[in-house]
């Protein structure tokens, strides 16, 4: 629980003030609540490098005072005392730093994970049906942390060169000026490398990945399709084509190591050259007499702190502009409009009576094709509308208006009275339930999944009451986990009238006045048929009920019939009325007497030619 | 499934030692590469301690005793060392990075080769994703710790040995100092390599249950709108994210705290050393130069031990990569060729199941006793129930299984006494959910018979009706089909496989026939497309539509792997018995169908001729 409430608390800041054009400032924002953490880590990497030039310095006290005038009392005390407390101080902070680097990083990643799912649950139907699931999660997953990195690695690594630099430049000038500046002469050439190869390294980097991509296509196709290359023989053909990509990225990782094995010797070849340097001249100096021995000592510790960090800036710097790319793709999600769930004017306190008038509603999708044009119909509360027409001719369009999931572009729809873009999202959403032909159900026991929308705490006799009526009581209690059978991938898998069911089951506990369902049963056998029919006639009672209609019984019992084409309504009334004219609706009963006669003439004709 | 691999690897305590010899093994082909590494890596660790003793020299003898000559050569010296450093630095990663990238080709190109040879009931029990992570994660980890692993130990063997050994002639000791707190600095090392890798086994398996979380809400995103679980989902969510959170700190922590603990511990050894270097000046006439050496050879400790504690933390986990690697590679093919099989050059003629039994799970038989002649340039119909045991006779009749009792004959001999590239290159099959390769339509259409010219290609396509909507695609028969030819809709994916095995030229026929809908004017060329390939081939038919099995030359109903009714259509009708049932229940739903796609549009555009 403790770790919920911390969360909540650190959602207060609401990251959609960290989308800005500028990456820095979006950065800069998206840490807010975590810029004293950073502060202090990077403090704590130069305190913590302050200790280790104390130490060195500790070694120039040692040599200049105690070893070169042998006075081994109470200085030598002193000196392991100071060395041996600098390194406790470097230890100390080096620690310090590790967490609150840890500690900035991790929380900004939370609080962005949490923030982008709660975004991506928030977003419209109009970005949904567009979106990529596969990119959606990538962006979540790999890209935020990349910006996890940022943060955790990147900043306090360009801190920690930065201190490193600072710290020990400082102690060198204390020593000897012109020393000092002779100690960072290798600093320009090597951060030249750094950037050239480390370019190269990277770029080496992605083409190895994007073969490693191809190589994993191969052989996913090879296994998936393993019935194919079996049946046409064709595995000597498949090991050379997976041998070809295999040998590909053998050598993209040949040229990758290429890129490692130049940079690195040269970079280490350039720290050696600048310590070669500094042992040399410092040596003249302390022959020169310019310096002390314990100075020249001091001295070489220094360089060598000054100088090896810098070899890791190239690196640095790559990854650096990886976590900025990262960003942008993150940003392009946090970017999308919400959907205000709770916009509206009207918030009535208790349950919709479901009376409903359609006054000339068009609605277009984005990408302009029209999908209802000038729909009129009223409903009175309870009863059944029927939607009936081919794919594409608007009935679902027309049933997604009702919770909002699309907005009309004009006309009128008045639920009890009242426009329906007065109502929030929300509300309407809790009123209307919808069970769809293949419904989706989650990965977690059926128990959970009936009490998915109920938006309350349920007891286990409701559940299995639902469960009743919804007529899959029985097949759930045949599971041996009963209703705490795990769904989907860990768990098991229904069957399409199974999971119909169970949508029933869960649409039962939210008891919504208005209920959408698809009445589709095409893929199951007709006992099950007749469960699913049942279940469904059980549900629609006393609700405002849509159906898009694919059986003729739910035609019959309706109290009104829409037939549509091409988003318009071209045909309206009750089975009786629209069978008493001529028009679409009696074709298409008449085609369904027609099957069965058919059926019967086939029948007959078998038998007929049997007495032959 | 990563939970259970993980889980899998925290039981494994001990690294077993013949796993352990079997991927040092790999490498042995490539011993030369090895040799050069190790010897590479053990010249630049020598030369690490070098620079030291030429420091020394250069105070004691330069400053110290004021020995000019000794300058000039200690410098040229230190610049050689730079430069074979160098180069040893250049050839190992070069070696190791190669000889990595090697031994997974070697390693990923035996498990794909051994995976063309097993047989189904192999692929029947393992996920996809369990082999594919095998292939690629799994050999990453194995040469990862050939090469790294074995390089870290040389390196950090002769770096901490060299080490020791300058120490002690310098000062013999002082150095004993160092070699005592050694195996702590090693203790607390391992220790710290352990509780780190556990923290990030766990912070792998949250950031698994992120991802699937992830992918369950933005999948059913409009179901969580609809019943409004935005608020209860994000709670849900938060849970985790915070569970996440805490591990991956403490993992951060651990890691912050490993260096400055082994700092720590060299830095009481490094103040022992001052703490004698009083009474050692006196008695062994300890140098400053012996002193700056010492020091720096104490720091430059770290770093291998260090190393060396996370190679032997990450030792049991690539003891239990290779360990599932292996284990696929170990095992056996079920179906492969008997000594002597043979290619009789054709599989032409009758095809007889003489008393033929077979079973998934032993407990479970799927046939038993089922016997069957079919004539040859039959086209045989298989209805019946799902799990009746249609795919099962398909399955054994490709040999992607073998009868476990009886005998299945081709052209009267037995075919387990011919090769399987006898009878599989002579096979045409048709699945019910078509698999494309990722390449252009040609190339797919080309799988079926490898050295068909581009106009044998265009004629099959042809054939079946699908050259026209490939021409009409921007590259024509070079477009790309996509991944597992996803640019494709369902129906032109059936037409391509299906010009796939009218390319092949198959003697036998093997079709699974699809049961998805498509348009109207797909499902016709497709129908065109099975008539042309059905004609005069001895054909088995797993069959749904109505059309495809009245053309049937005999139809069976199968059930509980039997034969339950068997004739033609005008028969079985009489029979009044199961195949009825399934025609008229099919019937029906064939014809709603038809009513539903024609829809009202095109109805109501007619409605005025018709009445």
């Amino acid at each position: 629980m403790s770790t919920t409430d911390r969360t909540l608390s650190s959602a207060e800041y609401d990251l959609s003030r960290a989308v800005h054009p500028n990456r820095l400032i979006g950065l800069w924002r998206l840490s807010a609540g975590f810029r004293w953490p950073y502060l202090a880590a990077t403090l704590s990497l130069a305190l913590s490098a302050t200790g280790r030039a104390a130490a060195s310095l500790s070694l120039r006290y040692l040599v200049d005072t105690v070893l070169a005038e042998s006075r081994f009392g109470v200085e030598l005390a002193r000196v392991v005392l100071a060395f041996f407390g600098a390194a406790l101080l470097e230890a100390a902070f080096s620690y310090f730093s590790g967490i609150w680097a840890a500690h900035t990083g991790e929380g900004v990643a939370r609080r962005l994970r949490n923030y982008l799912y709660d975004h991506i649950q928030r977003l419209s139907f109009a970005y949904h049906d567009h979106a990529q699931t596969g990119d959606l999660i990538e962006r979540c997953s790999s890209d935020v942390d990349s910006v996890r990195r940022l943060y955790a690695d990147q900043a306090i690594g360009i801190g920690r060169i930065v201190s490193l630099f600072i710290i020990n430049m400082a102690a060198l000038l204390r020593l000897n000026v012109p020393l000092a500046w002779l100690a960072s002469a290798v600093l320009a050439p090597l951060f030249a490398v750094s950037v050239f190869f480390f370019r190269r390294v990277s770029s080496a980097y992605q083409a190895y990945q994007a073969q490693e991509a191809r190589l994993s296509t191969v052989l996913q196709e090879n296994l998936t399709g393993v019935r194919v290359v079996r049946a046409f023989a064709r595995q000597d053909y498949e090991r050379e084509k997976f041998d070809r990509e295999n040998w590909a990225k053998f050598q993209r990782g040949r040229r990758l190591w290429t890129m490692h094995a130049l940079y690195w010797p040269l970079s280490d070849a350039l720290c050696g050259l600048q310590m070669l340097l500094c042992v040399w001249i410092g040596a003249l100096r302390v022959v020169d007499g310019t310096i002390t021995p314990g100075a020249y000592v001091a001295y070489s510790a220094l360089v060598i702190g000054l100088v090896w960090p810098m070899r890791n800036l190239g690196r640095l710097i790559v990854n650096m502009s990886t976590g900025l790319v990262s960003y942008d793709r993150v940003r392009e999600i946090m970017q999308q409009p919400r959907e205000p769930l709770l916009e509206g004017d009207v918030a009535p306190s208790g349950p919709l009576r479901g009376a409903l008038v359609f006054d000339d509603v068009s609605f277009h999708y984005q990408s302009g094709h029209e999908a209802i044009s000038n729909v009129s119909f009223e409903c009175a509360p309870s009863q059944t509308i029927a939607l009936l027409g081919s794919t594409g001719s608007g009935k679902t369009t027309l049933a997604n208006l009702l919770p909002r999931f699309h907005d009309y572009d004009s006309g009128h729809v008045l639920l009890d009275g009242v426009e329906l873009k007065r109502y929030p999202r929300r509300y309407l959403r809790q009123q209307i339930g919808i069970v769809e032909q293949e419904p989706f159900l989650f990965s977690r026991t059926i128990r959970e999944n009936i009490t998915y929308g109920a938006g309350r705490p349920v007891t286990m006799e409701e559940v299995e009451a639902a469960a009743r009526t919804a007529a899959i009581d029985h097949e759930i209690r045949c599971f041996p986990n009963g209703y705490e059978t795990m769904l989907g991938e860990r768990g098991i898998t229904l069957s399409g009238g199974q999971k119909q069911r169970v949508a029933v089951a869960r649409t039962l506990l939210k008891n919504p006045r208005i209920l959408i369902l698809d009445d589709s049963t095409s893929s199951v056998d007709a006992e099950t048929e007749a469960l699913i029919r049942s279940a469904l006639d059980r549900l629609l009672v006393g609700r405002t009920t849509f159906i898009i209609a694919h059986r003729v019984q739910s035609l019959m019992n309706a109290d009104l019939i829409l037939v549509f084409d091409r988003g318009r309504v071209v045909q309206r009334g009750t089975h009786a009325e629209l069978m008493t004219q001529p028009g679409p609706y009696r074709q298409i009963y008449d085609l369904q007497v027609r099957i069965e006669s058919e059926l019967e003439q086939e029948l007959r004709f078998v038998r007929g030619s049997t007495s032959d | 499934m990563i939970d259970t691999e993980l889980d899998e690897e925290l039981k494994r305590s001990s690294a077993s030692g013949r796993t352990l010899l079997r991927i040092f093994a790999q490498a042995i082909p490539h011993s030369r590469t090895v040799t050069g590494m190790v010897v590479a890596v053990a010249v630049v660790s020598i030369l690490d301690s070098y620079y030291s003793m030429i420091r020394r020299e250069i105070l004691d003898q330069y400053i110290a005793a004021g020995n000019h000559a000794v300058l000039a050569p200690a410098m040229w010296r230190y610049g050689a060392t730079i430069l074979v450093q160098a180069v040893g630095v250049l050839a190992f990663i070069y070696l190791v990075g190669v000889l990595g990238e090697r031994i997974q080709y070697d390693l990923r190109r035996r498990m794909f080769d051994h995976l063309q040879e097993l047989s189904f009931s192999y692929y029947d029990r393992t996920a996809v994703g369990w082999l594919m992570a095998r292939v690629t994660s799994d050999t990453e980890r194995i040469s990862q710790l050939v090469t790294w692993g074995l390089l870290d130990v040389a390196w950090g063997v002769v770096n901490i040995a060299t080490s020791l050994t300058f120490m002690a002639i310098i000062n013999w000791r002082l150095a004993l100092v160092v070699v005592a707190v050694l195996p702590l600095l090693f203790l607390v090392a391992i220790r710290f390599s352990e509780l780190i890798l556990a923290e990030f086994r766990r912070v792998r398996r949250f950031n698994s249950m992120i991802t699937a979380s992830y992918n369950e809400n933005i999948t059913g995103v409009r179901v969580v709108k609809a019943l409004c679980r935005e608020d209860a989902n994000l709670l849900e969510f938060a849970h985790l994210t915070g569970q996440m959170h805490d591990s991956s700190y403490q993992a951060a922590r651990l890691s912050a705290l490993f260096l400055p603990a082994v700092q720590v511990i060299s830095a009481l050894a490094a103040a022992a050393v001052i703490a004698l270097s009083g009474w050692q000046t006196r008695v062994a006439g300890l140098t400053i130069g012996d002193m700056q050496a010492f020091m720096h050879l104490i720091g430059s400790m770290l770093w291998p031990v260090q190393d060396l504690a996370r190679v032997y933390a990450e030792m049991q986990h690539a003891v239990a990569s290779a360990e599932r690697v292996f284990s696929l590679i170990d095992s056996p093919p079920e179906v492969h060729d008997l000594d002597g099989a043979s290619d009789p050059g054709t599989i032409r003629g009758d095809v007889d199941f003489e008393q033929v039994g077979f079973y998934y799970d032993a407990n479970k038989p799927v046939l038993s006793d089922f016997t069957l002649h079919v004539r040859a340039g039959e086209t045989i119909a298989l209805v019946g129930p799902t799990g009746g045991g249609k795919s099962t006779i398909v399955n054994l009749l490709c040999r992607f299984y073998e009868p476990r009792r009886g005998t299945i004959r081709f052209n009267g001999r037995d075919y387990t006494e011919l090769s399987l590239h006898a009878i599989q290159s002579r096979l045409g099959v048709v699945l019910q959910t078509p698999h494309l390769f990722s390449g252009t339509l040609r190339e797919n259409i080309r799988y079926g018979r490898l050295s068909a010219t581009d106009e044998e290609v265009e004629s099959a396509a042809t054939t079946v009706g699908a050259d026209e909507f490939i021409r009409k695609m921007d590259k024509g028969y070079d477009s790309p089909v996509g991944e597992g030819g996803q640019l494709l809709s369902v129906g032109q994916k059936q037409l391509i496989s299906l010009a796939r095995a009218i390319l092949a030229q198959p003697e036998l026929l093997i079709m699974d026939e699809a049961t998805s809908s498509v348009d109207t004017l797909t499902e016709a060329l497709i129908q065109k497309g099975m008539e042309t390939l059905l004609r005069g081939r001895t054909s088995f038919v797993v069959a749904h539509r109505l059309s495809t099995i009245k053309r049937a030359d005999r139809i069976l109903f199968i059930d509980g792997g039997r034969i339950v009714e068997e004739g033609n259509h005008a028969e079985l009708l009489r029979q009044r018995g199961r195949y009825y049932h399934l025609y008229t229940q099919q019937f029906r739903r064939e014809l709603e169908r038809e009513r539903d796609e024609l829809g009202t549009g095109a109805l109501a555009s007619e409605a005025p001729l018709q009445d």
